[in-house]
């Protein structure tokens, strides 16, 4: 039981890593980026493939070739399509998360590249006569962290306070004086960050990369930002947090029915867009201006 | 020499031309007024020269610096402010935080907090409500914190779009004031209205624009007998 | 309007496509075994493309939600023609609820059936989906998607799960596949240039348009979404009946992605577009298929590393968004025009 419970948590933490990601970019650009996925694939590769190197090294350059390929993505692609139709944009960061993956499918080959990162997370230890895994407990206290240094640095510094601003109304803040293509390319730099996160703590318990490693994280986090309201990063963690648990509760509750946990979790969304299309944590119906 | 120098500015939204050869010019610490009926391009203006859209013809000129077709945030650097059409707040952001993203316009980081210092004295009522959501302030209050944003980053000129929108006419009175004190202290300022009386005493020039060009320029002396005018630039078709 | 779009019946904006379409299922089924093949899915991609353009293209709102249609039909189709005795037996099927083994009906009638069948559940989720807008229309489309996936996909006792619905007879005869191909056509483009057709394309560049002309958005883009999803419908049912098998794995990501494509790339607002899109990259895709295989194309041999064919179809999709985001016939319908333009430079 205490191990569901945890284990819902540490989902629901993971879930809401991706979903700030997500939620960072469209944030300020009004941009579903389903190419984030990629961007946690390329991080989970990264991991795998410099195992040998020390832990710390090894997560360094994973962060700065992640956060190099989300650079990248803003500024030859997205950049072009700024302020054309987000139905087109949304198509578009299909289109690129496609050619990703090929692209890794040519670069590390369509077959799971694995290897054990972080061993020490691994096992589980006894607690008061239950046994709890490790990288459960670690997961809760990493995700708690960056969530917390994430909003220290969209609450209180100058950076957040333009984010804020610029996805609230980038127009307006433009005229203020924030510089847009700084502040998406630093918000696509911070998504990047976040992906390798996730790509971590997903790389621990499940070290089989394929090309399509980040795909469904992100179909579930994109889910939670519905949910928690797409235009707020309070909004789009609190969904992700939400999903992660749902999803948990389900696969609990369901039994032989788990398999249709997906379904259920995307007939809530279905059903929460047409009660409240900004999602359940808005004051309207913000969705609607997007 | 004028600091704000508009010439044959011609501006749109894609192919459709809004704007067709305005000229005008400012110089520090005068204001100029431009009236219209709605919907003549009075805001496209404003945004033209703001670098909210980029003009397709003519020169802009702040301070002999060409600005045409910059983008807004480096315009706002080089000493040209806008209060747009509708205050445009952040109603989800403080107060504080509303007039902490008007530095973000500043050349340097220097003298930052004097800046908002001189705005809490400016502006009394912000510095009670500072830590309130801007969203909860009346819309007088509102359009006080959306000068003072846009002050903060010290312009030379400085446009406001509609700034008595809303107000009730006490309220109106106020905010004009707040602009006289600016307008003494150096700043010029441009203020596009809708109601022509107000702006034609208020400013030593105004233009009325009529289907994207200046119809005529009017002094505070036209003010008088505006009411014959109004019929004459206003009356057919409205 | 920007699009250049419809306004009134033009022999040429109907004639230019079916000639197009006649034409090259003539000289490509004729080349090759395999390049016969490749016509009759692209057949089926088509009219999957006119479904979607009817929808996404003339209103503007996105859908990633018509692959479900198109299983659907595949599925209605699949199971009501594959013999009795592979129902009964095939180890795929052994779950299977019997009262679905013993159905049978004749091959046209089951994609009649099929192309019915998805437009009453289009009908259906329409009534719930097209009060919703932009984005949020986006991924409830997806979420339609991933509800009918995830069943199809896990549920056995009313198909093949994860596995195949084999033995499903096929369509041999590519002409057959032609005239359903250009019959959608012709009623696709006696749609668009109705008035519930023309209103909808006011709407893609005007949201107010609709109500202005005293018409509710809402029922216009309903109707528009059924007709879509009694061709997502027939399209999935023609696959069906050309792959000789019903696969669920089909009709999900990549199926909605290289659709979408195909009508974006060519242009979304107009039938000529959603034509050249399908045929520009069904061509593109086999062309690179050949040198990846290192075939001779045009005499030429022009050899790709394996697996680089994906690769550059997703990156000239891209480019093309970046390049032209109306696509390459920029939503206009075919027109003799440019031949004039042309003979005027000249």
């Amino acid at each position: 039981m205490i191990q569901s419970i945890l284990d819902a948590i540490s989902l629901g933490g993971l879930y809401a890593l991706a979903a700030l990601g997500l939620g960072l970019v469209f944030g300020v650009m009004r941009l579903v980026n389903f190419a984030h996925g990629e961007l946690i694939t390329i991080a989970a590769y990264m991991l795998v493939v410099t195992v040998n190197l020390p832990l710390i090294i090894s997560l360094l350059l994973t962060v700065l070739v992640t956060a190099a390929v989300a650079f990248l993505m803003e500024l030859t692609i997205y950049r072009r399509l700024r302020g054309v139709n987000p139905a087109i944009m949304l198509i578009a960061s299909f289109g690129l998360s496609t050619v990703l993956q090929r692209v890794y499918e040519l670069i590390f080959g369509a077959l799971p590249k694995s290897a054990v990162v972080a061993p020490f997370l691994n096992g589980a230890f006894k607690f008061a006569g239950l046994s709890i895994t490790i990288s459960s407990v670690i997961t809760i206290v990493l995700t708690v962290v960056i969530l917390l240094a994430m909003g220290y640095l969209v609450e209180k510094t100058s950076l957040g306070l333009q984010l804020r601003a610029a996805a609230a109304d980038f127009r307006t803040a433009r005229l203020l004086g924030v510089r847009s293509n700084r502040l998406i390319s630093a918000a696509f730099v911070l998504s990047g960050v976040l992906a390798t996160c996730v790509a971590f703590i997903l790389v621990v318990e499940n070290p089989e990369v394929n090309p399509y490693y980040g795909v469904n994280i992100t179909i579930l986090a994109l889910v939670g930002i519905v949910i928690g309201g797409i235009s707020s990063l309070r909004g789009a963690a609190l969904g992700g947090f939400v999903v992660g648990v749902i999803l948990s509760a389900l696969n609990t509750l369901l039994g032989n029915g788990r398999v249709y946990a997906y379904s259920w979790l995307f007939l809530l969304v279905l059903i929460i867009l047409l009660v409240r299309p900004g999602g359940f944590l808005s004051k309207g119906s913000e969705l609607e201006r997007v | 020499m004028p600091l704000l120098e508009v010439t044959d500015l011609i501006a749109g939204y894609g192919r459709v031309e809004v704007i067709s050869k305005i000229s005008f010019s400012i110089e520090a610490g005068k204001s100029v007024g431009i009236v219209g009926p709605n919907g003549v391009g009075k805001s496209t203006l404003l945004q033209a020269i703001a670098g909210g859209i980029s003009p397709s013809g003519g020169s802009i000129k702040l301070d002999g610096v060409d600005i045409k077709g910059k983008k807004p945030e480096d315009i706002v650097r080089l000493g040209l402010s806008l209060v747009p059409e509708g205050r445009q707040i952040f109603s989800g952001l403080s107060v504080k935080e509303n007039l902490a993203l008007g530095l973000t316009g500043r050349k340097d980081k220097k003298g930052s907090v004097e800046a908002i210092l001189k705005m809490k004295e400016l502006f009394p009522v912000l510095s009670t409500h500072e830590n309130h959501q801007a969203g909860m302030l009346s819309g007088g209050q509102q359009q006080q914190l959306a000068i003072a944003r846009a002050l903060i980053s010290e312009p030379k000129v400085l446009l406001l779009d509609e700034p008595s929108l809303g107000l009730a006419p006490t309220v109106i009175d106020d905010v004009f004031d707040r602009l006289k004190q600016i307008i003494a202290l150096g700043t010029a300022v441009v203020i596009v209205e809708q109601r022509a009386n107000l702006v034609t005493t208020f400013a030593e020039e105004t233009l009325v624009i009529r289907d994207g060009h200046v119809q005529s320029r009017l002094t505070p002396a036209d003010a008088a007998n505006l009411a014959s005018l109004e019929k004459s630039y206003f009356g057919a078709g409205e | 309007m920007k699009h250049g779009g419809y306004t009134k019946f033009s022999l040429q904006n109907l004639l230019g496509p079916l000639a197009l379409l006649t034409v090259a299922t003539y000289f490509l089924n004729g080349a090759s075994t395999s390049l016969q093949l490749i016509t009759q899915f692209a057949l089926c991609y088509f009219v999957m493309v006119l479904a979607l353009q009817v929808f996404v293209g003339n209103s503007g709102v996105l859908s990633f939600g018509h692959g479900s249609f198109a299983l659907l039909g595949s599925y209605v189709s699949g199971m009501l023609t594959a013999p009795v005795h592979i129902k009964g037996h095939a180890l795929a099927l052994n779950q299977l609820w019997s009262f679905l083994v013993p159905l049978q009906v004749n091959i046209y009638v089951a994609m009649a059936l099929s192309a019915l069948i998805s437009g009453a559940v289009a009908a259906l989720t329409g009534i719930l989906l097209m009060r919703l807008n932009g984005l949020a229309a986006g991924i409830a489309t997806f979420a339609l998607l991933g509800v009918t996936y995830n069943i199809f996909f896990n549920n056995k006792q009313i198909g093949p799960g994860s596995q195949a619905l084999p033995a499903v007879p096929t369509i041999t005869n590519t002409y057959i596949l032609l005239l359903i191909a250009a019959l959608s056509l012709v009623c696709v483009y006696f749609f668009n240039i109705s008035r519930i057709g023309r209103t909808i394309l006011a709407t893609r560049e005007d949201a107010m348009a609709a109500p202005a002309l005293g018409v509710s958005i809402f029922k216009v883009r309903l109707i528009a979404f059924s007709i879509s999803g009694v061709l997502a419908g027939l399209a999935g049912s023609m696959y069906v009946h050309v792959a000789g098998t019903f696969q669920v794995q089909d009709y999900y990501l990549d199926f909605t992605f290289m659709t979408l494509s195909m009508l974006i790339v060519g242009g979304s607002a107009s039938i000529w577009g959603a034509l050249v899109g399908t045929v520009l990259i069904t061509g593109v895709g086999q062309i690179l298929l050949m040198m990846e295989q290192n075939l001779p194309v045009f005499g030429l041999h022009i050899t790709i590393p394996l697996g680089s064919r994906a690769v550059i179809i997703a990156v000239t999709f891209v480019a093309m968004l970046l390049w032209r985001s109306s696509g390459i016939t920029n939503g206009r319908e075919f027109s003799l025009d440019f031949l004039k333009k042309l003979s005027k430079k000249n």
